[in-house]
């Protein structure tokens, strides 16, 4: 199956958060009692049960505020460190290219939350379960689109093809100029969620610069994990050569050595 | 028990010895069991990978504190060398790896124990360390908490590939030396060969056990 990417515009986006609202209508999840705390972002973050949230920046250049409108949720990494670091298989590629979690299967160990690089998955206390964006896996499967992309009602969201989001979002990024870039094609393997940001990366909230994958899981899974088995299976072979080779260490024989009991 | 055995162990140390042993052991499977998701079915025997999860998570506590007393058991006996002569001892590695004439005589632990006690010690503390906070990794920031799992899984590659080094010489390896650990008494020809200066010591302050015959006033662990 050819893989799939969304490609969100945040120069189109409004903030009139419809996909936050579909996200919640189609994956059928409450919402928690909103709370004023001085910005138009609700709820503060990402939540076990807000899986998308778009994040809300103001920024004050001379005379007038430039409004920031970012849709942050799952990235759909295609060299994913959830994925790499689920000791259960909870979390897993799909034909599409993105990244499901299989509910079923998540012990609540937390590790994919420690390791994402875009700090995407939550934990929710009650089930002992961790949750994100399965970019609508149920919908994919039903050859619909994702509900947040449905929804948008000012076409922000687009998805289909990776290939035709890439070339589209380039395309788009050269049509806005100035700083307008292309964000998410280029780290862990190339994301299938991919922005046009207007404003350089590092200019907005919780949105990592470089991302990659840890290095400190590169060593963990990549080198000491097939160390342990490795030396230990070394060690084994070492040993049964000793024996065979040098043999035990035995006590010199009973009668010649001692020299009776005391 | 047969007359003429010497004690090398007491009940105390053989206890805290199994307790951290299977410990460590069913830490290292069912920490298979998660590392490894083709050894994920270890799970299926405990009710699932969950349970496992905090099978080896409270088997870490028990781990913890056998490590504790071993630690303060065995430290001042097998944690600190003795020099010149443990140097010696380590080059020519004590007569296991080739031929030597006359190794240096070793006490109640060769360098050879006192390092793995060392690597056991050191790597036990970390794993109980690292295994504490990727137990709570929502309490600490996220870098803590990948290099907790990197150090945790450098101490399983120590601790795994020693345990196998462990049981080759705790057993074919080293004939009689399992004695010491299952019943605590053992033949006076293998304390002759294996710790002929710790039986020299025994003798000459008066702390020897010797099954059958009357206790010395001047016991040791008792």
């Amino acid at each position: 199956m050819a893989e799939k990417t969304k490609l969100i515009d945040v120069s189109k986006c409004t903030g009139c958060r419809a996909c936050q609202l579909a996200c919640k209508q189609w994956n059928q999840q409450p919402a928690k009692q909103t709370e004023n705390y001085g910005t138009y972002q609700n709820p503060p973050d990402l939540q076990s049960n807000t899986w998308t949230l778009i994040r809300f920046q103001e920024i004050a250049e001379k005379d007038k505020v430039k409004w920031l409108f970012r849709k942050d949720g799952c990235m759909h990494c295609t060299d994913a460190s959830c994925v790499k670091v689920c000791p259960s298989g909870a979390l897993h590629y799909t034909d599409f290219g993105t990244v499901a979690v299989t509910n079923s299967l998540c012990i609540g160990c937390k590790e994919c939350v420690s390791a994402c690089p875009f700090n995407i998955p939550r934990y929710d206390r009650v089930t002992d379960k961790i949750y994100k964006c399965d970019l609508c896996l149920s919908r994919l499967e039903a050859d619909l689109i994702p509900a947040c992309a449905k929804a948008c009602p000012p076409g922000a969201i687009s998805f289909g093809d990776k290939n035709a989001m890439i070339k589209k979002a380039y395309a788009r990024a050269k049509e806005l100029g100035g700083d307008a870039n292309v964000y998410g094609d280029k780290f862990v393997g190339g994301t299938h969620v991919i922005y046009v940001l207007t404003e350089k990366p590092r200019v907005y909230d919780a949105l990592p610069d470089k991302p990659s994958v840890p290095f400190s899981i590169i060593v963990w899974k990549d080198m000491l994990k097939p160390l342990s088995l490795l030396a230990a299976g070394g060690v084994l072979a070492g040993s049964f050569l000793h024996y065979i080779l040098h043999g035990p260490k035995l006590p010199d024989e009973p009668g010649k050595e001692e020299k009776g009991g005391e | 028990m047969r007359k003429g055995l010497i004690q090398a162990t007491d009940g105390f140390e053989r206890i805290v010895h199994w307790s951290l042993a299977l410990s460590c052991i069913a830490l290292c499977i069912t920490g298979l069991g998660m590392m490894y998701q083709s050894f994920n079915f270890i799970g299926d025997l405990m009710g699932g990978l969950k349970s496992l999860k905090y099978v080896h998570n409270f088997t870490g506590v028990f781990f913890g504190v056998a490590l504790y007393f071993t630690i303060r058991m065995w430290w001042k006996e097998a944690g600190i060398f003795s020099m010149p002569e443990d140097l010696e001892w380590i080059r020519c590695a004590g007569g296991y790896l080739w031929h030597v004439d006359n190794p240096p005589e070793v006490g109640k632990y060769n360098p050879g124990q006192k390092m793995f006690f060392l690597a056991v010690a050191g790597f036990g503390v970390i794993m109980f360390l690292t295994g504490l906070v990727m137990w709570f990794p929502l309490s600490f920031p996220p870098m803590i908490v990948r290099l907790m799992f990197v150090l945790h899984a450098l101490g399983f590659v120590v601790i795994f590939a020693f345990f196998f080094v462990h049981l080759y010489l705790g057993t074919i390896g080293s004939p009689g030396s399992l004695d010491a650990m299952l019943t605590g008494w053992v033949s006076r020809a293998w304390l002759k060969k294996q710790h002929p200066k710790w039986l020299k010591e025994m003798e000459e302050h008066g702390t020897l056990i010797v099954y059958g015959e009357e206790k010395p006033s001047a016991t040791g662990h008792h």
